[in-house]
């Protein structure tokens, strides 16, 4: 079981990747540990721009143009992106696993936990919805723009606010602890867990 | 007098003018609607053990119509093949190790990069008729498109690839740490 631990971590070295242009698969062979995951909700607003918020000269002539239409337009959507948290097991050498049989001791120094998206919902959830009068329905094309400006909104938020990031990899640090002290355990080993920043 | 007075009156329309124009040049565009967003909220947080052999990015157009009424874009899709360790089924037969491995956990996403998703172009047949789409009608189409690339992985062979792969990694593993052959099944 000793070393399932350095089977586990070093057996994946085999790293073959392949791409392929735009509009053809990109298909990467990796040798990742999946720890966590984080869903994250969206939510957006979709109405009228009200001249006292219209900035230029532009904006202010299409919030007067609004304001004259018969009927209301508004609508709400959301969606969910998903985070992941991973340890890259190609980057382990043989030296990051040490035991020590009299002690019955292994300590294990794995990679840096490291967090990506790996996407988001492609439908979007219609929370709202009311166009009335002679105002125009909302378009796949408008709801793209909107989920586009929601998707910059939430990838700024997250580089602005760790507590997303450090939530995850907090998550995925205890998961991992807990599987490789289980896998090892089970021995009799004591297994210490070390992440390198 | 009154000719200075319309040359006067001339400078001051060019000048309103000028700066009407510098005023329209320097306006940012006027947005078809006000959108604002809601700060995003943690919804779920689990934990996993999974490993993943392959990922997945695509750039996939989407073309529909439903009756009359027609859609085109693009999309780009990611995703992963992976394989749950905490499923992973074992058991001795003599001396050799037998490990079942779980079925794969195919995830594919919408891409959160830039203008993953774009509406091109959307039409009608009819004369006169809208080439409006409901959200509803545009998710049942871009679950077809998710459908569709999905039965495509398994197609071309990318998801048998990923299980070779899994299972070649799962067998050098066990065996190393049995010291015993494993088959990985």
């Amino acid at each position: 079981m000793i070393t399932l631990l350095g089977a586990l971590l070093c057996g994946c070295s085999d790293k073959g990747e392949s791409r392929q242009s735009v509009y053809y698969s990109q298909i990467k062979s990796v040798d990742k540990l999946a720890l966590a995951q984080l869903s994250l909700s969206k939510m957006a607003t979709l109405d009228d721009l009200k001249f006292e918020e219209a900035k230029g000269l532009k904006q202010k002539i299409a919030a007067i143009g609004d304001a004259m239409k018969i009927g209301d337009r508004k609508a709400a959507y959301s969606y969910t992106t998903y985070m992941r948290a991973y340890i890259d097991l190609s980057t382990l050498n043989p030296s990051d696993v040490y035991v020590d049989d009299e002690r019955k001791r292994i300590v294990l120094s794995l990679p840096e936990i490291q967090t990506e998206y790996q996407g988001r919902d492609p439908g979007f959830k219609e929370e709202h919805y009311r166009v009335t009068g002679l105002r125009s329905q909302v378009n796949a094309d408008e709801r793209a723009r909107i989920k586009e400006h929601m998707n910059t909104m939430l990838l700024a938020e997250v580089e602005e606010n760790p507590i997303y990031r450090n939530q995850l990899i907090e998550e995925a640090r205890d998961n991992a602890t807990a599987y490789f002290q289980s896998l090892a355990g089970a021995e009799g080993y004591e297994v210490v867990v070390n992440f390198k920043n | 007098m009154v000719k200075a007075s319309r040359y006067i009156i001339l400078i001051l329309v060019i000048l309103i003018g000028a700066g009407m124009a510098w005023w329209w040049a320097n306006s940012p565009e006027a947005e078809a609607a006000r959108i604002r967003d809601r700060q995003a909220k943690i919804v779920d947080l689990k934990p996993m053990v999974r490993l993943c052999t392959v990922d997945l990015y695509e750039e996939v157009p989407i073309r529909a119509n439903i009756a009359t009424r027609h859609l085109f874009g693009r999309t780009t899709l990611t995703g992963s093949i992976s394989y749950d360790l905490d499923s992973v089924g074992q058991q001795w037969r003599g001396d050799t190790l037998y490990v079942s491995l779980p079925r794969e956990t195919v995830e594919i996403y919408e891409s959160t990069d830039p203008y993953a998703y774009q509406v091109y172009d959307t039409w009608n047949d009819k004369f006169l008729g809208s080439g409006k789409f409901t959200a509803h009608e545009e998710n049942v189409i871009k679950a077809k498109v998710v459908d569709n690339y999905r039965r495509r992985l398994y197609e071309r062979g990318d998801v048998a690839r990923a299980r070779k792969e899994a299972r070649t990694k799962l067998a050098q593993m066990l065996s190393t740490v049995t010291q015993k052959p494993a088959v990985v099944e």
